[in-house]
């Protein structure tokens, strides 16, 4: 028996504020998933009501509520919703809050009050990761030296016991412009926090991105691993441009100098960077248990990217994942 | 996965294989490259298609690519498929030369057969779909002596690829000489069961104004396939006779087949897979959404939605 389970990211399918709103879109997406034989879903938060899927509120009113949108994923044969990405650097119009920065302490009651928020709502949809941005991107702040640590580390274990109050784990993800990807910040803020309180979400392309070989971190912070994003990589970030200010827009919308048309895809995509056999045969090594999203984060043609991700899934990373890799055949 | 073991199951998914894709310099099919058929066979495989069908005309790829369609069906075959089930024999009707209601072509088309058995020789196929008359403009008005015409040619159509093992099947376009109720009851009339069978398409018999499980249920001794697609339109007034095309320049109709599980759709998939089950049919059903990606849509999505429709309802009624 494998201790992983596959879900698939729904962020692929909504490339534009005003894409993906309708029901039947939500329903053709589930259901291409399922048969792709994907179990669960992750969301994406979002705030306004052209983002029905992106906050609690939003999903009670676009299906009546949390059990209606829990019905109506059974009734697309998704099993339950594995996590929410949660970007609290996103204004919500629904609690009329603009962004909040882990780095500000002011901000902490507030975005504990909104982990627990997401978190009760996983919780009724059948989930257990929130996944969170754990700080601002490196070009928007100073180099995160041991006291803005220790201010993250303050907020995200606050967080982590908010959500755990629900039964929901709070992982970190490290993206590319992540100001942790500069030196050891990564470590000293895992060494400041409480493994059974906040633990990290490994997005294998991403690390990629960011010349960080996923493998191997999932080795070095085994006991930490408390989620997993599997998508490819299709460039590096080689000159650091992510120390730029406004990296978001200039290099990861934009393309950076190198004008990277895509940054991401599904797992297996031609000349992807990442090695997704290899880090299954690792998460299996350190007996991970947990979702493995995965994402193509976005893609042009999203039922492509997932019937392909799907495929590979089937016939290579699950009989890795169930030991079932040396018979598996057609 | 619950699924059972396909050699257990009373029914089998083939997909027939149309199919579009987005290359660099635009829309493509499976057949441009070997990289872009891999693509496609992944994607058939995934959704839980057991095998594929194909065309005719597809053979020459077959050949130029891969080696001939034993060295094609091995790619298939490499991607997790059973092989290829069903071959589509798209002629050109012509009323000079290629026309079944028209005695004077028939032996150019006998010719081709024996042919076109030949090359397919290397591998097993279960049948050879045929569209049994011409365009209906080119047939009109159907008479009783033209379907006995074409009936006789048919015949001796089946007789030769019954000497290949392969059934000889017919497919009735809404917009062939033969798609009337009363016409295609009289065709079968007239043809020998031994040799020419009814593979039926639900879309095509929805859109002529027939009722495809009725028409299933009367003639289910002779039926040896299904094509399994839908459609939202029924055709009025010329749509079947529309020149020089029905099919994609219809006025009243930009779009006729959408995917088994669109919505809208006017065919009763439960009705069908019910009768399948009440007829004890075994063995494949075809799954088709040919020009599925007119007017924004998409052949991967449209694959996923009619295999999980089949997955999650045509397969609790009957598998």
């Amino acid at each position: 028996m494998s201790g992983i389970t596959w879900a698939y990211a729904i962020n692929q399918w909504k490339p534009q504020f005003d894409d993906f709103v309708r029901r039947e879109q939500h329903e053709r997406a589930l259901k291409t998933m399922s048969i792709a034989g994907f179990r669960g879903v992750e969301l994406t938060t979002g705030t306004g009501r052209w983002e029905p899927l992106g906050n609690p509120e939003q999903l009670v009113a676009n299906f009546g509520s949390l059990a209606g949108f829990r019905s109506f994923l059974d009734d697309c044969a998704i099993d339950r919703v594995s996590s929410w990405f949660w970007n609290s650097q996103e204004r919500s119009m629904e609690h009329l809050t603009g962004p909040l920065s882990p780095l500000q302490e002011t901000d902490l009651p507030v975005m504990v009050e909104r982990a627990g928020w997401y978190a009760e709502a996983l919780a009724e949809l059948g989930g257990s990761v929130l996944v969170v941005r754990p700080t601002p991107d490196a070009g928007d702040v100073p180099p995160l030296d041991d006291d803005a640590i220790g201010r993250l580390a303050t907020c995200w274990q606050a967080v982590g016991r908010r959500t755990a109050e629900h039964g929901i784990r709070t992982a970190l993800h490290v993206d590319f412009l992540s100001g942790l990807r500069r030196g050891d910040a990564l470590d000293r803020l895992l060494d400041r926090t409480d493994p059974d309180l906040v633990g990290l979400a490994v997005d294998t392309g991403e690390l990629a991105v960011a010349g960080i070989d996923p493998v191997g971190l999932i080795r070095t912070h085994a006991a930490r691993v408390q989620h997993v994003q599997l998508k490819d990589a299709l460039a590096v970030d080689v000159a650091e441009e992510y120390l730029q200010p406004h990296a978001h827009w200039t290099v990861r919308v934009q393309g950076g100098a190198q004008e990277v048309p895509r940054w991401f895809a599904e797992p297996g995509a031609e000349g992807g960077l990442v090695d997704a056999t290899g880090v299954v045969r690792a998460l299996v090594d350190i007996d991970y248990a947990g979702w493995v999203v995965v994402e193509s984060d976005p893609s042009p043609h999203p039922a492509e990217s997932a019937l392909l991700a799907g495929y590979l899934v089937q016939r290579e990373l699950d009989p890795i994942a169930t030991g079932s890799a040396a018979t598996a055949g057609a | 996965m619950t699924q059972l073991q396909s050699a257990e199951r009373r029914i089998k998914w083939s997909y027939m294989d149309h199919w579009r894709s987005n290359g660099p310099a635009g829309p493509v099919d499976q057949w441009h490259t070997v990289k872009t058929m891999s693509a496609f066979l992944k994607q058939i495989k995934a959704t839980g298609f057991d095998a594929i069908d194909t065309f005719d005309f597809r053979i020459w790829q077959m050949y130029g690519t891969y080696g001939g369609p034993a060295k094609y069906q091995e790619m298939v075959q490499d991607h997790g498929l059973e092989r290829i089930v069903n071959t589509f024999h798209a002629a050109d009707y012509d009323t000079r030369t290629y026309a079944p209601h028209l005695p004077e072509t028939h032996e150019n088309i006998l010719e081709d057969f024996r042919v076109t058995m030949g090359r397919w020789s290397e591998i097993e196929l279960d049948n050879i779909i045929v569209m049994p008359a011409t365009l209906y403009y080119d047939m009109e008005p159907v008479t009783e002596d033209k379907l006995k015409h074409t009936a006789d040619l048919w015949n001796k159509v089946g007789e030769i690829t019954a000497g290949y093992g392969v059934r000889l099947t017919c497919h009735h376009e809404f917009f062939c000489g033969i798609q009337s109720e009363q016409d295609i009851d009289a065709f079968y009339s007239f043809t020998d069961p031994e040799y020419v069978s009814l593979f039926v398409d639900t879309a095509q018999h929805c859109i002529a104004g027939l009722d495809p499980v009725a028409l299933y249920n009367r003639h289910a001794h002779r039926v040896s396939g299904f094509h399994f697609k839908d459609t939202r339109n029924v055709a009025t007034g010329d749509d079947h006779r529309h020149r020089p095309d029905s099919e994609i320049m219809a006025p009243t109709t930009g779009k006729w087949f959408y995917e088994m599980g669109t919505s809208h759709g006017l065919v009763d998939f439960e009705a069908m897979m019910t009768a399948v089950r009440d007829n004890a049919y075994e063995g494949w059903i075809s799954v088709e959404h040919d020009k599925a990606n007119k007017e924004g849509g998409d052949y991967s999505e449209s694959t996923a939605i009619s295999r999980w429709y089949a997955a999650n309802v045509l397969e609790r009624i009957y598998s």
